[in-house]
């Protein structure tokens, strides 16, 4: 064998590998725990887990750590290659080899989940029927085509496509979308109220709909648990015969702003990114039970009127603690209330892989008993045989 | 498995999307009339709406005016119907300070529906000025072809509150009265 190829199956297969990698697991979530007092448990799971560099701050130190693509990887790699070079189909070793399958299930189920999974928010009034959740991060620019009276047409650009800013082009667009500034996190007041600061000044002013008597300024990126960046941008929408003029968009800013071109009329607005579900949720009541004579929360629901257009589901149901609605590969917890003003927060979560650790812990499970129950046969067997001679 | 994870990434960059939905309809006012009832005239939808925490002015707005939710630019926001065409919008707004004077508002207004400013001789005839609970209003009402501003400026403790209803020229003609008599519900929070 090539000296080469057997370093590398040699350094694939290798337990001292194993430890290595299992000792960078512990200090990464070790040094992830610590993070997360700044930076929140979102921003950790990015940055440390779903990275394959991982930068620890301390104090005014950044340490490079092996981030948790990189580590379950090779842990991945690692495994596979040792099932691989020593497999042996024998019977007694089926214990240990479905035990390290599920193992590989598990990590490849946190992969999936880590690339496919949808984490969203639905807050719905008493009521009030919605058919889409709402990021609970992310924005897009929607510029939405209101000619019809009865259906909106939308093109929904998310933010990170403005944050390169980049020139969209899009067939349902009779112009382009060019962004001049987008600010990630921002704060905005009256214009001729505030004197601008020397980073609002720098802030291009929009020449169209509300934004000219706007001041923007621009703000560092939270990563608190309970803050929100909220993103301020400055786009120009260019046509065949040239600039239709800029506007700021921000979800600041409460009024619509509208603009006719080549006979439509058209809604631009920067907000919380949608994702629109086939079917849609009514909120019939909220309840907010507390124990008799204190303030302790005993009890959150929701009972909502599902429907999808089709008429094919046409149903109550009841969205409690511990009890979701899973529905359509969606799966609705009960996340926020608000039972004063009659609004429900419902967290909406699509993970097509959400099956993956479930087998692979059955896979373990059988796998370790199996294997437990092979070596503690041999041991009987063992020890029957030792008796037998004992007594011959 | 390392280009497993890269090319896998890259599918979780967002595209842009297109879609057709059915026109939203404003959230429906029961939300924000969980509030504290405020002894009001029948035909008002009962919201007392507390604005900011601290010193801010309350109002009870007409039924049939739709509750949007506030942003941080606006105290309060609604959606007022119109006959087949879209909703008016009413915004409430407060910022320290005068923000400028009331000539440099309404001319800012002005331009909003694309009129050119006026003078102050010309705006000194164009306000009219009452009080109520304590407050003083300069209301301004002028309108180009299409579009008409129905606006109030109400200084109140060191800040300036700014009312303005704006939609259809028509339509706001009917709305006027129900916006004077909104106007008439604005009240220090103090005020029973």
């Amino acid at each position: 064998m090539n000296p080469l190829v057997r370093s590398v199956r040699d350094f694939c297969v290798s337990l001292r590998l194993t430890v290595i990698l299992l000792a960078l697991s512990l200090i990464l979530v070790f040094a992830s725990t610590l993070a997360q007092v700044d930076l929140g448990i979102y921003a950790v799971q990015e940055e440390f887990y779903r990275s394959f560099v991982a930068i620890w701050q301390v104090g005014g130190i950044f340490i490079p750590l092996p981030g948790g693509y990189l580590v379950g990887g090779l842990l991945l790699i690692n495994l596979l290659s040792a099932h691989i070079y020593r497999l042996k189909l024998e019977w007694r070793k089926a214990g240990i080899q479905l035990t390290h399958s599920g193992l590989i299930v598990l990590l490849l189920g946190e992969l999936f989940t880590g690339l496919w999974q949808e984490d969203f928010q639905m807050t719905i009034s008493e009521g009030e029927t919605k058919n889409y959740s709402e990021s609970f991060r992310l924005y897009e620019l929607a510029i939405i085509d209101t000619t019809d009276p009865k259906m909106d047409e939308v093109v929904a650009i998310p933010d990170s496509k403005l944050a390169g800013a980049a020139l969209v082009q899009h067939p349902k667009l009779p112009f382009r979308v060019a962004t001049k500034a987008y600010y990630p996190n921002t704060t905005l007041a009256r214009r001729d109220a505030a004197a601008l600061s020397p980073a609002a000044a720098a802030v291009p002013v929009a020449t169209r709909g509300v934004g000219s008597s706007v001041a923007v300024t621009p703000l560092p990126l939270t990563y608190k648990m309970n803050e929100m960046n909220v993103p301020s941008a400055v786009v120009e929408l260019i046509g065949d015969e040239g600039s239709l003029g800029s506007w700021l968009v921000s979800p600041h800013l409460g009024a619509p702003q509208t603009l006719s071109h080549a006979g439509r009329t058209w809604r631009v607005e920067l907000r919380i990114a949608r994702a629109y579900k086939p079917f849609s949720l009514q909120l019939l009541k909220v309840t907010h039970d507390i124990y008799v004579g204190t303030d302790l929360p005993k009890n959150f629901s929701s009972r909502i009127k599902l429907t999808t257009p089709d008429g094919r589901d046409d149903r109550e149901v009841l969205i409690y603690m511990n009890n979701p609605l899973r529905y359509g590969g969606y799966t609705f917890f009960q996340y926020q209330m608000d039972s004063s003003r009659g609004q429900t927060g419902l967290q909406v979560v699509r993970n097509p892989s959400w099956l993956l650790p479930y087998i692979a812990c059955i896979m373990m499970t059988f796998g370790l008993l199996l294997q437990f129950g092979l070596s503690l046969r041999a041991f009987i067997a063992k020890r029957r045989a030792t008796a037998k001679s004992v007594v011959v | 498995m390392a280009a497993v994870c890269f090319s896998a990434s890259g599918c979780r960059d967002p595209e842009v999307t297109t879609y057709r939905v059915s026109k939203e309809t404003p959230p429906a006012a029961s939300a924000a009339a969980k509030g504290p009832a405020a002894a009001g005239p029948t035909t008002m939808a009962n919201t007392t709406v507390p604005t900011t925490d601290g010193e801010s002015l309350t109002w009870t707005a007409p039924a049939h005016w739709q509750a949007k939710p506030a942003t941080a630019m606006r105290k309060g926001s609604y959606a007022v119907p119109t006959d087949g065409g879209p909703p008016a919008d009413l915004s409430i707004t407060a910022f320290p300070g005068d923000v400028g004077g009331e000539p440099a508002n309404i001319n800012r207004w002005r331009g909003q529906i694309q009129l050119a400013p006026a003078s102050d001789a010309d705006l000194a005839t164009a306000i009219t000025r009452f009080e109520n609970s304590g407050l003083t209003f300069a209301v301004v009402d002028f309108e180009n072809a299409q579009q008409r501003v129905l606006g109030a400026i109400i200084p109140f403790r060191g800040s300036t509150w700014f009312v303005k209803l704006t939609g259809p020229a028509t339509e706001l003609t009917k709305e006027k009265p129900a916006f004077l008599a909104f106007l008439k519900t604005v009240k220090p929070p103090s005020t029973p």
